[in-house]
């Protein structure tokens, strides 16, 4: 009987606590903008007035367009031909149609500059001439020229596949983990789950520097890690391999949260009574994962690996914030190849080309995947 | 999923076809009045000049993009009908957003940036050359290596605002008294300064990077392009480029007197620490150690790098400087409006009040440079004293190209993988394959 | 005591206390993995003399102090940057979700004519490298600003187009896949107590997805959030300048102010981190699914 008195009283206690921290984080906060609002000039009411009027007159003329759309759509579609799938069209058609005109442009403009001689002395339009034999000259030397100065497309190629794969993989995994570790009622639950947010909130460009650091050969992190286990110290980014590592781990520790959010959503979603039936069917914690959670899962994971194969394939930022693609080219990967191709050689035709095998490998094993996964299917199908 | 698949692609098709067949061709540029530009009001008094408003891209950061923006102020204050707006970039975006605004047409009126720039900039024909703009006389008045360093194809196609940019040796006079002459002298000294625990090094620099390799190119009696030629040649592949990789090789692997790792900011961070006697940085970096808090711990000096023994030259650091670039659109009262501006900047109080409110850079008016504020100051003037001896970095877009070959294989040689006459070897061929693509 | 020992365990019923033990050490430890490159930024943020990196191991500096903060406040444009960057960010994440929710929807409940297809555009515009798309963007925009008077360069307006569009994709996909896991029997129910389609994605659909729709806010707020290039081409006026484009004030090509860089990265990350706090209490409303699921 006391310990349930006490149990409540814990309760109590505890949610005190955390009504008492906001309190005290919002006071701080209050405190701060009191301090140092008042001694800058740059944000006046003026200023925050005319910016609202600004967004709130385009986000109107967003609305407005939607609107308009949505009626003319309303008065052919379902009015007009009285078609059973106009409602589906009407609520898919604002943004399909921004993002297929936001899309379609910028994409046929790379395929006509793959096409094109362009380059830094042909470089404003009517300099440089469109034709196929370019196209062919352009698409040709991605494969059989060099894309970096001492690097071939295959090596690069293969490369880039070994740091999605493994990126990927250790984000699922990682996201899989601490999602399961989180889905359940446990003290201190928010509070892990914020800490762990952590690396995707802060923003990436000062905390790849920071990472960077502890890479570093004496002063790092990791070295002294190691020393402190008796292991030799690693040149880490002097190194081929350990570089590679060296950006993998950084990429990895970056993405883990985010699949975590992912993940602990679409746990959210199974009921509790599979695993309740399934308890009592006496099914052990693996049987469970493996026939309900796993399963269930799919049709949130499946879209979020995709994606998140795509974008680690075009990550851009990790490699040139940790190794810049070095030493000796040995941890570029195809988009950082690109970037250089485009920007520092100013290769236009060949950059565009690239850009347009890149987009064809990453259609043509997504297409393949979401056939396989079964992803395109909804639950009317 | 087949069908999908080919729906798509082929819709991406005929629609990609269809808006090549039209040309992507981007709106043509009307050249006198970008859209985007804020319009001024109209003139309202008949005699009071035309209002302009100029668009300057600023490549700086920190107290001297402050001190630019302070001066636009001050010439406005002159002269109430020119505005200005200031935007800064970092040079890389600098160069890469001029010239997708060039394609759009909506570039600003003129650049604040570095010389690097010029060769890219000329040859993609989207700023016209100052020589034209100022007439030839105009450039006299600048200190030799300002004007140097903005040829292209024999014109100049920049004003100077300030000249340096080169590397120096930077030295702690708590724990050196006299900085080394020659190179056998920074080796010796180095291994006394060097603790075997690495708490302590002689010499710290940006180890991987070619900028920090081109003075020794120089001083053992070579340099990445002969500009000479026509068409430009690399000319890497020289016994003096691999006297220069097997120096610094061996400065790190024989000597031992640099640390294992140092890029940029490790070898800044431990220079201001007092862990590292001496440093090769640039007058950029000046201003940095003088502050009250690093002071405490470094008590800065400044002299040449030291003399080769083996040749008998001083390395040469690359020099180059910070410039006015006009884009090619700028016309009319815009063009006045700049030039006026520009004429304003290089006169010589200005000029002063730049050496002494941004610690550390050197002026472009020779003028400028004979005033006490330079010659007073033993650190200004041991920079002035190492860009006596440096060599003006070329701007031709090749030399990207050789910094890219460079690059990799001077990785290659500070990690040990290679030999430096093979990794010179490599630096050409690379350099050469590079050429050749660009045009 | 023993009462505290009892709540700790009460509040986690299910799971044995070894179990829960091996759980908090795991958790622990993975926090502070997550933190500690984090607690180096800050340890950046604290030091003076702008020393990216330190050869002391110590986390807070001996030589800490707060001028980085004072100064970046003080000095520079911080605030207006910082507000330049929660109207974007809020007017884009809103419309994202907007676009995304109604979107998702139809997808999820209906073959249409042309749904395959479209979902395979949504995922092809993720496909080709952002760097090459963002010149024929800009070319774009400029041509539409110049034609129709419409002020997509300049404005905030091309950026908040750009940036919605970015997010939707990713979004309408993740979206489809938590409507997928809702049985439509839910709906059908409603429809029979005289709901029309749209009434029963109102009322059923919506409140069961909250965890889906927080996590595609976030999603759609971080990426406009952090996002450096779009703006960077698209806002060349230095007063509409979000904060990343604001920070380059600080990086020079060589000597950059890391002090007050890394204290900016703290500040910003705060508005971020107080979302997290705040979307927790939706992560978990979906829960209620398996109640009415019956």
């Amino acid at each position: 009987m006391r310990s349930v008195l006490a149990s409540d009283i814990a309760e109590k206690l505890w949610s005190w606590l955390r009504a008492l921290f906001a309190l005290a984080l919002l006071a701080l906060v209050v405190k701060f903008l009191a301090t140092y609002l008042p001694k800058q000039q740059s944000l006046t009411p003026t200023v925050v007035l005319g910016s609202m009027k600004t967004v709130g007159g385009f986000v109107a003329l967003i609305a407005a367009f939607v609107v308009a759309l949505e009626f003319v759509l309303y008065v052919i579609l379902m009015k007009l031909l009285k078609w059973k799938h106009a409602l589906a069209y009407m609520l898919v058609a604002p943004g399909m149609v921004g993002i297929a005109l936001l899309f379609l442009y910028p994409f046929s403009y790379n395929i006509a500059i793959a096409f094109s001689n362009r380059s830094l002395e042909r470089f404003l339009p009517g300099a440089y001439s469109y034709g196929l034999a370019f196209g062919v000259e352009n698409f040709r030397s991605v494969f059989t020229d060099k894309i970096l100065h001492d690097t071939g497309f295959w090596e690069v190629f293969a490369r880039t596949w070994l740091w999605t794969a493994i990126n990927v993989f250790f984000h699922v995994l990682g996201g899989l983990g601490l999602a399961l570790l989180l889905n359940r009622t446990l003290p201190l639950r928010g509070l892990y789950r914020t800490i762990l947010v952590f690396p995707w909130a802060i923003p990436q460009v000062i905390v790849a520097l920071a990472l960077h650091n502890e890479f570093h050969y004496q002063y790092g992190f990791v070295n002294n890690l190691l020393v402190s286990f008796g292991l030799p110290r690693v040149q880490w980014l002097s190194e081929p391999v350990p570089a590679f590592v060296a950006a993998t781990i950084s990429n990895i520790w970056l993405g883990i949260p985010f699949m975590m959010v992912i993940i602990l959503g679409g746990l959210q979603s199974i009921s509790h009574e599979f695993y309740e039936a399934a308890a009592i069917d006496g099914a052990s914690g693996w049987q469970q994962f493996k026939s309900i959670t796993w399963p269930l899962l799919q049709p949130v994971l499946t879209p979020a690996t995709v994606m998140g194969t795509i974008w680690t394939f075009n990550a851009f930022n990790v490699i040139y914030l940790i190794t810049v693609g070095g030493p000796s080219e040995k941890t570029d990967i195809l988009v950082t190849a690109l970037f250089k191709a485009a920007f520092e050689f100013y290769r236009y035709g060949q950059a565009a080309a690239f850009a347009l095998v890149i987009f064809v490998i990453l259609f043509a094993v997504s297409a393949t995947w979401i056939q396989l996964s079964g992803g395109l299917k909804g639950v009317t199908d | 999923m087949k069908k999908p698949i080919f729906t798509v692609l082929a819709l991406m098709a005929v629609l990609s076809l269809m808006l090549s067949a039209c040309g992507p061709t981007p709106t043509p540029v009307p050249p006198t009045k970008p859209p985007i530009a804020t319009t001024a009001p109209p003139p309202t008094a008949t005699a009071a000049p035309k209002p302009v408003k100029l668009t300057m891209w600023n490549k700086e950061a920190g107290e001297p993009l402050d001190w630019s923006i302070a001066q636009t102020k001050a010439f406005t204050a002159k002269y109430p009908n020119i505005t200005f707006e200031v935007v800064n970039k970092g040079v890389e975006d600098l160069r890469n957003d001029y010239q997708t605004a060039a394609l759009a047409g909506t570039g600003p009126d003129f650049l604040w940036t570095v010389n690097d720039h010029i060769g890219v900039f000329a040859a993609a024909k989207i700023i016209q050359p100052a020589e034209d703009v100022f007439g030839k006389d105009y450039f006299k008045k600048f200190v030799q290596p300002g004007n140097d360093a903005a040829v292209y194809e024999g014109k100049i196609w920049g004003v100077p605002i300030s000249v340096g940019n080169h590397l120096m040796l930077l030295y702690n006079k708590k724990l050196v008294k006299e900085p080394p002459k020659d190179t056998d002298e920074l080796i010796k000294m180095g291994k006394e300064l060097t603790k075997p625990d690495g708490s302590q090094y002689g010499l710290v620099y940006n180890l991987n990077e070619p900028f920090w390799l081109a003075p020794w190119m120089g001083g053992f009696g070579g340099w990445p392009l002969d500009e000479s030629k026509k068409p430009v040649v690399a000319t890497l592949n020289t016994p003096a480029v691999a006297d220069a990789l097997e120096f610094l090789h061996d400065l790190k692997y024989v000597h031992k007197i640099v640390p294992k790792e140092a890029d940029y900011n490790a070898a800044d961070s431990m220079f201001k620490e007092g862990k590292a006697a001496m440093l090769i940085n640039g007058d950029w970096s000046l201003s940095g150690y003088q502050t009250i808090t690093v002071a405490k711990v470094v008590d800065l000096g400044v002299a040449r790098i030291p003399k080769v023994k083996k040749t008998d030259k001083w390395p040469s650091p690359m020099t180059s400087g910070v410039y006015f670039l006009i884009n090619k659109d700028t016309k009319g009262d815009k063009l006045d409006a700049v030039k006026k501006f520009i004429d304003f900047m290089v006169t010589k109080d200005v000029q002063v009040d730049f050496v002494k409110k941004v610690k550390g850079r050197l002026p472009s008016l020779a003028e400028a440079a004979a005033d006490p504020a330079i010659t007073a100051d033993p650190i200004l003037k041991g920079s002035f004293d190492q860009m006596a001896v440096g060599r003006p970095m070329p701007v031709v877009p090749e030399m990207r190209c050789a910094w890219d070959a460079m690059r990799p294989n001077q990785e290659a040689v500070m990690g040990d993988k290679a030999k430096p006459a093979d990794a010179a070897a490599k630096m050409q061929i690379a350099a050469e394959d590079c050429i050749k693509k660009l045009k | 005591m023993k009462g505290l020992i009892r709540w700790f365990f009460f509040r986690s019923r299910g799971d044995s206390p070894f179990k829960l033990l091996l759980i908090h050490l795991a958790l622990i430890m993975a926090c502070l993995i997550a933190i500690y490159p984090v607690a180096r930024v800050v340890s950046i943020s604290l030091r003076p003399g702008d020393r990216l990196l330190s050869t002391d191991l110590a986390l807070i500096p001996r030589d800490a102090t707060w001028s980085n903060y004072t100064r970046l406040l003080a000095s520079k444009d911080f605030f207006l940057w910082v507000w330049n960057s929660l109207t974007v960010t809020i007017s884009v994440s809103v419309i994202g979700v907007i676009l995304a929710a109604t979107s998702a929807y139809a997808f999820s409940r209906w073959k249409f004519p042309g749904r395959a297809p479209a979902l395979v555009l949504l995922l092809s515009t993720q496909m080709v490298p952002a760097i090459m798309m963002l010149i024929p963007l800009y070319l774009m925009f400029v041509g539409i600003t110049r034609q129709f008077g419409i002020p997509l360069v300049g404005s905030y307006l091309g950026l908040i187009v750009a940036q919605s569009a970015v997010g939707v994709p990713f979004s309408i996909w993740i979206l489809k896949g938590y409507y997928d896991t809702i049985p439509v029997d839910l709906e059908e129910a409603a429809k029979i107590d005289g709901a029309g389609p749209l009434g029963a994605f109102y009322r059923i659909i919506l409140p069961l997805s909250t965890p889906a729709l927080a996590i595609v806010f976030l999603f759609n707020f971080m990426a406009s959030w952090v996002d450096y290039i779009l703006p960077r081409v698209i806002l060349p006026k230095p007063e509409l300048f979000t904060w990343p484009l604001g920070l380059q004030r600080l990086q020079g090509q060589f000597q950059t102010e890391w002090g007050m860089f890394a204290a900016a990265s703290v500040l910003v990350a705060i508005p971020s981190m107080a979302l997290f706090l705040y979307s927790s209490k939706w992560l978990i409303s979906g829960l209620t699914l398996g109640s009415v699921k019956g």
